[in-house]
């Protein structure tokens, strides 16, 4: 069984600060990591992995970004992924969701067209759209099943328990499928030095636009539907009062005079 | 030429009423009460002024006053010391948090090195935050036609090496305790990273003393002021062959700064220091894991005199410590953060790599190696080298001292006398496992509760007595003195880095002598005979 792991490599989030003035992002400083989403992704891969011996499952990372995204899938490779391919090219550069799709849905069809599972992160902690894995599901022509927190495989199906705003649904569809995380297990793994060493034995490659043969037309800033137009930091709210007293019927009064006073009580 | 007189320079003071201050015994005690502790947690500090100077020269008027006053000055700056050295018994409390900024950044041809030039109370986190985004501007290179700003941006990303894990501590608090901390295996204490420092004395004159301009002649400095000249005798012990942080450092033909360096404060307030930087080389986190402590401490050894590779630190987890983990990770996993210990393992050794892809097959099989002879293995032992993951294993070294804390908290609900007792002892390397041995001995014959880890690397493991109760408290205070005697026959110390400061009085003694003690102290008078500075730290107050 070959099992797929779509992963970005990201700035720390919530190191991230906004400069109020300019609206860009001050990346000064800040580390790049791999999607905590993304990671579950992983770790999801890595438990059906041992879970499943008899179906011999290989894993495969691909990421497209920038060439120190490679430090991503290295951590991927540590923590069980058996190749890496990263696809990088100036080409790509500036694609939205849809040509970032696009891009992903072409590296897979050229280096890993016989795959079973495509999991990937909920969304990416830096953009947050959660866009690119339902995207590349659709140019891929596959079933998605999206906020995943536990995955079996059942003959030729998976099964995904489902987060929903009120609970669980337990979903399942016939492979080949995809399916994102938005959970992985409470503590994140950490690689052993052996991990480490094998790593750096495994397959990663970096590989361009070209080599997918992947037409400029459809790639990067001009095959982008969609453009970013500002970037702003929410206005930060003041704080807000805190009642304090040591009777709770005089605090109560406070809170509802309060609440008369600034009409959100109709008395 | 290097020579052992040095000139005290001259400073003109402003008028005392423009410094900012808060006076009055009650207001100090009811509305600044933090600048009356500090991470020692010792009780009873009191204060009749608290000043907060802005210049060289209000420190020098404020000092003029207090000498007026007769009132002694105790220099207070973060407050993260943990000796106690920065909480005031009567007098004045110099605050110099103001004192905060960075003054400039310069080369020093001749030691090919950078160096930054900053005022006493930065933190050493701000040094590292200002010094690696490269945050300076043109007019404050040293000199200023060095141009030195403009040449820094294009070098590689530089930092300041000293980390004694509280890296909110200042850096003139740190120079005046020598800090130290886990790195100091490989790039040794504060010391070794001091360029210059000026020092205000008690005359009200400042020194200015870089590294290397004065050093002793027959074991003596003069120091010539407004009051005359001052001779400083050096004390004559021999000092421990081990990481050291306990009373005043001397060798007979010592550097001048070295004096300063480490001092408690007690012979004046630092007012600016030069301090060196050093290029930031990636680094990769590992924690080994062992079922058997003996096999550990080998690996520890074979490590530390290995000839290929010099870890950044080596530092230790015992039995306890993991139980302790253990525990946490059942009621809160989020809290250690990381996967669970086997419940086989008994000892646990963190050391940190320097690291590179081209080295790391070679390394790896290296520690491959001394990890096989010791009976584990690179499977068993975890691996970081992203700054994320690196801080994570970070905070998983911190956090059995923060669970500690968190034990003694909850006893002192019941027993409020009750702290924790923490020994801070090295000693030579040769006696690593004889005191480990020792220590293991004492404390299960008197069946006391104990949890150890700390720098192993430089022999210096932290014991931590946990007292249930009054009795344990009182035992424990017997053990540690006896901890404190053995470790001197080991050829160590009693305080390897936390200093002597008001706490540790005693033990000096077990160290030094009485003689050694004593020439501590004619040194500090002859300098600062009204004991303007810091009375209490090192020796007792008031003996003159």
């Amino acid at each position: 069984m070959r099992i797929i792991i779509l992963v970005k490599q990201v700035p720390e989030a919530d190191k991230v600060a906004v400069d109020p003035e300019t609206g860009t992002l001050i990346r000064e400083g800040v580390a790049s990591i791999l999607n905590p989403y993304c990671e579950y992704a992983l770790d999801q891969a890595a438990k059906l992995k041992k879970d499943y011996p008899e179906l011999n499952i290989k894993i495969t990372a691909i990421s497209m970004g920038p060439p120190q995204a490679k430090i991503a899938l290295l951590r991927c490779l540590e923590l069980g992924a058996d190749k890496a391919y990263l696809l990088s090219d100036r080409k790509f550069a500036g694609s939205d969701v849809w040509a970032t799709s696009t891009a992903i849905k072409e590296g897979i069809v050229g280096l890993e067209p016989e795959f079973d599972l495509i999991l990937a992160g909920k969304q990416a902690i830096d953009g947050d759209t959660a866009q690119v894995p339902a995207e590349t599901a659709e140019q891929l022509g596959v079933p998605q099943i999206t906020y995943g927190v536990d995955v079996i495989i059942n003959d030729k199906r998976v099964e995904v328990k489902r987060e929903t705003e009120t609970g669980y649904q337990i979903l399942s569809t016939k492979m080949p499928a995809l399916v994102t995380m938005s959970k992985g297990s409470n503590i994140r793994r950490i690689p052993s030095m052996q991990d480490v060493l094998e790593a750096r034995k495994k397959p990663l490659e970096v590989v361009s636009a070209d080599d997918l043969n992947i037409a400029d037309s459809k790639i990067g800033l001009s095959a982008s539907p969609t453009q970013v137009d500002k970037i702003f930091a929410p206005p930060s709210k003041s704080g807000g009062q805190i009642i304090e007293s040591s009777d709770p019927k005089a605090a109560a009064r406070k809170l509802f005079d309060y609440l008369k006073e600034n009409k959100f009580l109709r008395v | 030429m290097s020579n052992n007189v040095i000139v005290a320079q001259q400073i003109e003071d402003i008028p005392f009423e423009n410094i900012r201050s808060v006076k009055g015994e009650m207001i100090i005690s009811e509305d600044f009460p933090s600048y009356l502790v500090d991470e020692s947690k010792i009780s009873g500090g009191y204060a009749e002024y608290l000043f907060f100077p802005n210049t060289e020269e209000e420190i020098v008027s404020l000092i003029k006053k207090m000498k007026e006053e007769e009132l002694m000055i105790t220099i207070s700056a973060a407050r993260t010391g943990i000796v106690g050295s920065a909480v005031p018994f009567g007098g004045a409390v110099l605050s110099l948090e103001r004192m905060d900024g960075v003054i400039g950044l310069g080369y020093d041809e001749d030691a090919e090195k950078w160096f930054l030039r900053v005022q006493p109370a930065i933190s050493l986190d701000e040094i590292n935050h200002i010094v690696k985004l490269k945050k300076l501007e043109l007019d404050q290179s040293i000199p200023q036609e060095g141009n030195w700003i403009q040449k820094f941006e294009e070098e590689h990303t530089h930092y300041y090496p000293v980390d004694p894990t509280e890296m909110t501590a200042s850096i003139g608090g740190t120079i005046g305790a020598n800090a130290s901390g886990a790195r100091s295996f490989k790039y040794g204490a504060t010391r070794e990273w001091i360029k210059r420092i000026r020092v205000i004395i008690g005359t009200g004159e400042v020194l200015v003393i870089p590294r290397g301009k004065y050093k002793a002649i027959d074991g003596k400095f003069i120091i010539k002021t407004s009051n005359g000249d001052y001779e400083l005798k050096l004390p004559t012990y021999k000092m421990p062959r081990a990481k050291n942080a306990a009373g005043l450092y001397t060798k007979p033909d010592m550097d001048l700064i070295d004096l300063f360096i480490g001092s408690e404060g007690v012979f004046g307030a630092i007012s600016e220091a030069d301090v060196w930087l050093k290029e930031h080389t990636p680094q990769m986190s590992n924690v080994a894991f062992f079922k058997n402590e003996n096999d550990a401490l080998d690996f520890v050894i074979k490590l530390r005199t290995s000839e290929k590779i010099k870890p950044e630190f080596i530092e230790f987890f015992e039995d306890h410590a993991l139980a302790l983990l253990r525990n946490e990770q059942k009621e809160d996993p989020k809290f250690v953060d990381m996967p669970i210990i086997d419940e086989d393992i008994t000892t646990a050794i963190s050391f940190d790599l320097p690291y590179s892809e081209e080295t790391l097959n070679e390394y790896f099989s290296e520690i491959s190696n001394m990890l096989e002879e010791s009976n584990s293995s690179l499977s068993n032992t975890w691996s970081a080298y992203e700054d994320r993951e690196i801080a994570r294993i970070k905070h998983f070294r911190h956090a059995v001292p923060e669970i500690v804390n968190n034990i003694i908290a909850e006893r002192k609900k019941e027993y409020p006398e009750i702290h924790k007792l923490g020994t801070d002892m090295s000693v030579e390397d040769k006696h690593l496992k004889e005191i480990m041995k020792f220590y293991y001995d004492t404390l299960k014959e008197v069946g006391l509760e104990y949890v150890m880890w700390g720098h192993i690397g430089d022999n210096h493991v932290h014991v931590n007595i946990l007292p249930r109760n009054i009795n344990d408290l009182e035992l424990g205070k017997q053990i540690y003195k006896k901890f404190a005697k053995k470790a001197v026959q080991f050829g160590g110390s009693v305080s390897a880095e936390h200093g002597i400061g008001k706490i540790k009085h005693e033990y000096l003694k077990i160290m030094y002598g009485e003689e050694g003690v004593l020439q501590m102290r004619e040194i500090k008078f002859s300098l600062d005979p009204n004991c303007v500075f810091n009375c209490g730290n090192i020796f007792g107050r008031g003996d003159k």
